[in-house]
């Protein structure tokens, strides 16, 4: 029981640990960016600086300047789009090492979930073609259909910032309210003695029962079984996914392991997945939208359109190796977690439930101001 | 094994956090020449800029612009464009700090401002009045953007003109590049305030000096 108790105190502070980091890591964010109208002398001092940041900020300058030109070339030589598209590959590569694109959201929101590399992966994807769509519709439409102005676009891609933002922020909270209550729940187990019981939390949603039931299953391996059974009652929805738990087991014996994939793309689960998407990508890149409009304005809009998506592939896959960090960060605190006792469960709903405030924090942030993504040029 | 697993959570925090630490790249970049206007009595009463737009940004302001002439974008077609530009510049205090030693010079509001539409791109004009003309043995002048959000470059020849200006007055002019310094920064020298306006060594200095 002092051992219990002390195994008990040491998570809490583990999880503090890990909430002051998370927070740390988003206060620095905070104010390491400042609104348009607070000149800070430091911030000039970080892009023009060497080191990786100010190298990538220099390719992409780069290779945004060379666009235009690529695009006047097109025109008198088909050649030219080649370079062109070369160019916008890399521009997206680079270009989404910077903010936005929803980078910092998508890793988050995998940390928060017991998200897999092969849906990192395609939600980095999928929002990276949704920007690219977005920002070729809103020239499209704006643009090419009505004629409309800069000031009217650029008004249209304010409104989409706000409701991107906006969905961001209420993604967040409902990671937040699910996590939150996964977290508290695995608190309540550990301070009663570390025995799993549905009773225990009964307003606990049926993925994180189940979630939070193997891992203890696992941490006590002897009792793996009889909890298992013991929960197959509270999770009658689930009864399908029942024959994966079990082979899993046999597989990853002695493993640590959340739900299964299978068992999140299940109810709620690709949809979940979708709302990130659309979070995510709504919002559209305004080196997208310039570029377009100089194409349209050359006479060339299929190549803006082209290069547009071409872009948009070059950020996924930045996305993506981002994203897969942020999974395999995770998966290394819960290898270490695993080896403690209760399996470091409430480790690791702490630090999902971080995570989730993370979402929650950025929506917040970028929604209010205090974050700054890419600036929409209006002026 | 604890302190590796905290290691862990920073890391990951780290990653997470890590892309709103890095900047946007700039998505419009000016060419900037300017004037420095001389009273008869030898102090500065303004600065004149002329600042030329890049073309990717020139072609996105002036799509969907209502024009006499198609094709064709005079002063008068620019002029509601113009007055968009000086009155959202005012928010950023127009990019420009004139600084008379450790004084630094208040500006009114722009006036005699306008757009051109030249090979491509735009060129804004307007003049900044300092709210009191300045009498100064050396008058700094800074044009740039520390968000980084516009690249100000100054133009490659005459970036500066000064109109009116006393005999005795000289003029130097330090663009980033050139004013990079070699030295390494340590945290000593940062904190003691030697390099407290490390930022501001990367501005397009102009300094007009007069004995």
């Amino acid at each position: 029981m002092t051992l219990r108790w002390i195994s008990c105190r040491v998570s809490i502070v583990v999880a503090a640990i890990a909430a002051i980091a998370l927070s740390d890591a988003l206060v620095h964010a905070v104010v390491a960016q400042t609104p348009f109208g607070a000149p800070r002398p430091a911030a000039s001092a970080v892009q023009q600086t060497g080191g990786i940041i100010g190298w990538l900020l220099a390719k992409q300058s780069e290779f945004y300047r060379e666009m235009s030109g690529a695009i006047r070339a097109a025109k008198n030589d088909g050649s030219a789009v080649t370079t062109l598209l070369g160019i916008s590959f890399l521009y997206g590569v680079f270009h989404a090492a910077g903010p936005g694109h929803g980078k910092a959201v998508i890793s988050s929101y995998l940390v928060a979930n017991e998200e897999t590399a092969r849906r990192g992966i395609v939600l980095s994807f999928a929002s990276a073609f949704l920007q690219a769509l977005v920002a070729v519709l809103i020239v499209g439409v704006g643009a090419v259909l009505l004629n409309v102005t800069a000031k009217t676009m650029c008004s249209t891609e304010r409104v989409i910032e706000i409701v991107s933002y906006a969905l961001i922020a209420a993604f967040g909270a409902r990671l937040v309210w699910t996590k939150g209550r996964g977290f508290i729940g695995a608190l309540q187990r550990e301070r009663s003695g570390g025995v799993a019981g549905p009773g225990l939390v009964p307003a606990m949603s049926h993925a994180h029962r189940s979630a939070v039931a193997h891992g203890h299953s696992h941490a006590h391996h002897d009792h793996g079984h009889a909890a298992h059974d013991h929960h197959s009652h509270a999770s009658h929805a689930h009864e399908h996914h029942h024959h994966d738990h079990a082979h899993v087991h046999d597989e990853h014996c002695g493993h640590n392991h959340g739900p299964t994939p299978d068992q999140l793309a299940g109810p709620g689960g690709w949809s979940r997945g979708l709302g990130a998407i659309v979070a995510v990508g709504l919002r559209p890149c305004s080196g997208a939208i310039l570029v377009l409009v100089f194409a349209l304005a050359q006479g060339l809009f299929w190549a803006g359109v082209a290069a547009t998506f071409v872009m948009g592939l070059g950020t996924a896959i930045t996305v993506t190796a981002i994203a897969l960090i942020a999974v395999s960060g995770k998966g290394l605190a819960r290898r270490l977690a695993a080896g403690r006792e209760g399996g470091g469960v409430l480790v690791m709903r702490g630090l999902e439930f971080g995570a989730a405030g993370l979402v929650l924090l950025l929506g917040g942030g970028l929604l209010l101001g205090y974050l700054s993504a890419e600036r929409v040029t209006c002026f | 094994m604890m302190r590796l697993f905290s290691f862990a959570i920073v890391l990951l925090a780290g990653f997470v956090a890590q892309p709103n630490d890095a900047q946007a790249h700039p998505h419009v970049s000016v060419t900037s020449t300017s004037e420095l206007i001389y009273a008869t009595d030898g102090s500065v009463t303004g600065i004149r800029h002329a600042w030329t737009f890049d073309d990717l940004f020139s072609a996105y302001a002036i799509q969907g612009l209502d024009t006499k002439t198609k094709g064709v974008y005079t002063r008068e077609d620019l002029a509601p464009l113009a007055q968009v530009n000086v009155d959202s510049l005012k928010e950023f205090a127009y990019f420009t700090t004139a600084r008379s030693g450790a004084r630094k010079e208040k500006f009114g509001d722009p006036v005699d401002y306008f757009l051109e539409y030249k090979d491509s791109k735009l060129v804004l004009t307007f003049t900044l009045p300092l709210k009191v003309p300045a009498k100064t043995q050396e008058l700094v002048l800074e044009v740039y953007d520390p968000t980084y959000f516009v690249a100000f470059a100054l133009a490659d020849k005459e970036p500066l003109k000064l109109v009116g200006a006393p005999a005795n007055c000289k003029l130097a002019i330090q663009k980033p590049a050139e004013s990079k310094p070699q030295q390494t920064l340590s945290e000593q020298n940062f904190l003691n305030g030697e390099n407290a306006n490390y930022g501001a060594n990367f501005a397009n200095r102009m300094t007009v000096a007069c004995q």
